[in-house]
């Protein structure tokens, strides 16, 4: 059976790491990006089931991604958005560029596994 | 050769002006290459220091993230855990490896809550990370002993409290604030109890840093405020007189009323926005008695006073003061009058036309 893809765009090396055991362990593929740039790059070659992004990142921002995402490659694949506290306002354009969810950091890394499987389910 | 020694007459041959110039300019020519080396040498280290952190944060990463995915007994314990924890004490051991260490825990700890951030802070606290932090209290450098809390506090090691609460009434602010943040981050209202011992002065931001992590916590229940109300530091008082307006702390009533006649200004300026606030009252009739002693700052905070806590009763020290010397005060005398009686207000006499009084009843005629 094909594993479901996961682009993970976080800029934060031990926190992604942590993440990609935690999904890998369910039994998703993870894509692995460091900043938007790689991610737009990984989505458009791989074409993931779900985007995982952080809203602040070097290069190309979260919010740029789900951009592209939605009005450039016209995907309606699923994406959380990670955000940090005081980005309220980031938060509510993510939601209207389309992002389907979010967690505000710091999140707890078995909650987010909920929210996947919730939405790739 | 022979171009060297034709310089060389040339040079000898110049005025002493010229040869100060050509001595110059060879000097920083040379200052010039060997600032130029000497940046080339600092940037290849800088890089090389750069590779180095990268491979050793990496190496880090991983045994953090095999230590939190280890699988443990009923008691937390594996062989996979003990495993990471000795070859991270290889690493304490040694100043650099030390700091990236520390780096990569907060760097995952900062970004993550649950069982997975308490796991972290168990893991800091089981290694001899947690001694080093506790040596830099006993720091005669006052920037490391606040490092030292502050890292305490990021890691959550309650038990060094009685180390840390040795600093509270520290010479420095850094450190005092670095106390107050551990003890109220680690023990939430409990941890105020510093101010029973606090001699020293808690600035206006070390307060709001204070009260911003107190509201962030789940329990919201306040400890009795009435001691540091009572306090001899006029700065636990003032702290103490927001936390009664911030938890509404109506059972303070009689401790804010004997603050009216304390001897600091500060204190009874700030104390007349917290009785307004918990609608004490039965302190109107003392600063109505007062009030021509007071300065001037109070009588006008005691006239916004007025403004939430009117009663008819009010009206004929209200009508002393519509002609006050003092702006403020007449405005806001005037503005009562108006809400209390608005008959009389409209027929006060508007002489001379020209005069800032009638201005001013104009002006709230038309408010």
């Amino acid at each position: 059976m094909n594993k479901k893809k996961i682009v993970l765009a976080e800029d934060n090396s031990t926190l992604s790491l942590l993440l990609k055991f935690r999904l890998e362990k369910e039994g998703y593929e993870l894509l692995m990006a460091v900043d938007g740039k790689q991610a737009i790059e990984l989505i458009e070659e791989h074409n993931p089931d779900l985007i995982l992004t952080d809203i602040m990142m070097p290069y190309i921002s979260g919010l740029e991604v789900i951009s592209h995402v939605r009005n450039k490659l016209d995907l309606k694949v699923p994406i959380i958005v990670f955000s940090a506290a005081g980005q309220e306002e980031m938060v509510l354009k993510a939601f209207n560029l389309g992002a389907n969810d979010f967690m505000g950091k710091p999140f707890s890394p078995n909650e987010l596994v909920i929210r996947v499987k919730r939405l790739l389910n | 050769m022979n171009k060297f020694q034709y310089f060389l007459e040339y040079y000898n041959g110049e005025p002493l002006i010229i040869q100060l110039v050509w001595m110059v300019s060879c000097f920083l020519f040379l200052t010039v290459i060997i600032l130029i080396i000497y940046l080339k040498f600092l940037r290849v280290r800088l890089r090389e220091n750069e590779k180095i952190t990268e491979k050793y944060t990496k190496d880090y990463e991983l045994l953090l993230i095999t230590y939190l995915y280890a699988e443990t007994d009923e008691n937390g314990v594996s062989l996979e855990r003990q495993s990471v924890i000795n070859e991270l004490e290889k690493g304490i051991e040694n100043t650099f490896k030390r700091k990236i260490i520390v780096a990569t825990f907060l760097k995952l700890g900062n970004e993550i809550t649950g069982e997975m951030a308490e796991s972290i802070h168990h893991l800091y606290s089981q290694t001899k990370l947690k001694k080093y932090a506790l040596s830099k209290l006993k720091n005669r450098n006052w920037y490391i002993i606040a490092r030292g809390i502050r890292e305490l506090t990021l890691f959550h090691v309650k038990d060094a409290h009685d180390q840390v609460v040795k600093h509270v009434n520290h010479s420095r602010r850094e450190v005092r604030k670095e106390v107050q943040l551990y003890l109220v981050n680690l023990f939430h209202f409990e941890g105020l109890n510093f101010l029973d011992d606090l001699q020293t002065p808690l600035s206006e931001w070390d307060q709001i840093q204070l009260l911003e992590e107190l509201q962030k916590m789940e329990d919201q229940q306040i400890p009795d405020i009435s001691l540091w109300l009572k306090s001899t530091n006029k700065y636990v008082v003032i702290f103490a007189l927001k936390l009664a307006e911030i938890y509404n702390q109506f059972g303070m009533k009689d401790v804010l009323i004997e603050l009216i006649s304390h001897k600091d200004k500060k204190v009874r300026l700030e104390l007349i926005p917290v009785l307004s606030h918990l609608h004490v009252i039965e302190a109107k009739e003392i600063f109505k008695n007062n009030f021509n002693e007071s300065s001037k700052d109070e009588q006008i905070e005691f006239f916004k006073l007025l403004e939430n806590l009117i009663e008819p009763s009010d009206e004929p020290f209200i009508i002393e003061h519509i002609y006050n010397e003092n702006f403020e005060v007449k405005y806001s005398a005037l503005k009562l009058l108006k809400v209390l009686n608005t008959t009389k207000f409209e027929n006060l006499e508007l002489t001379p036309p020209e005069s800032d009084f009638v201005k001013i009843v104009e002006f709230i005629k038309n408010y």
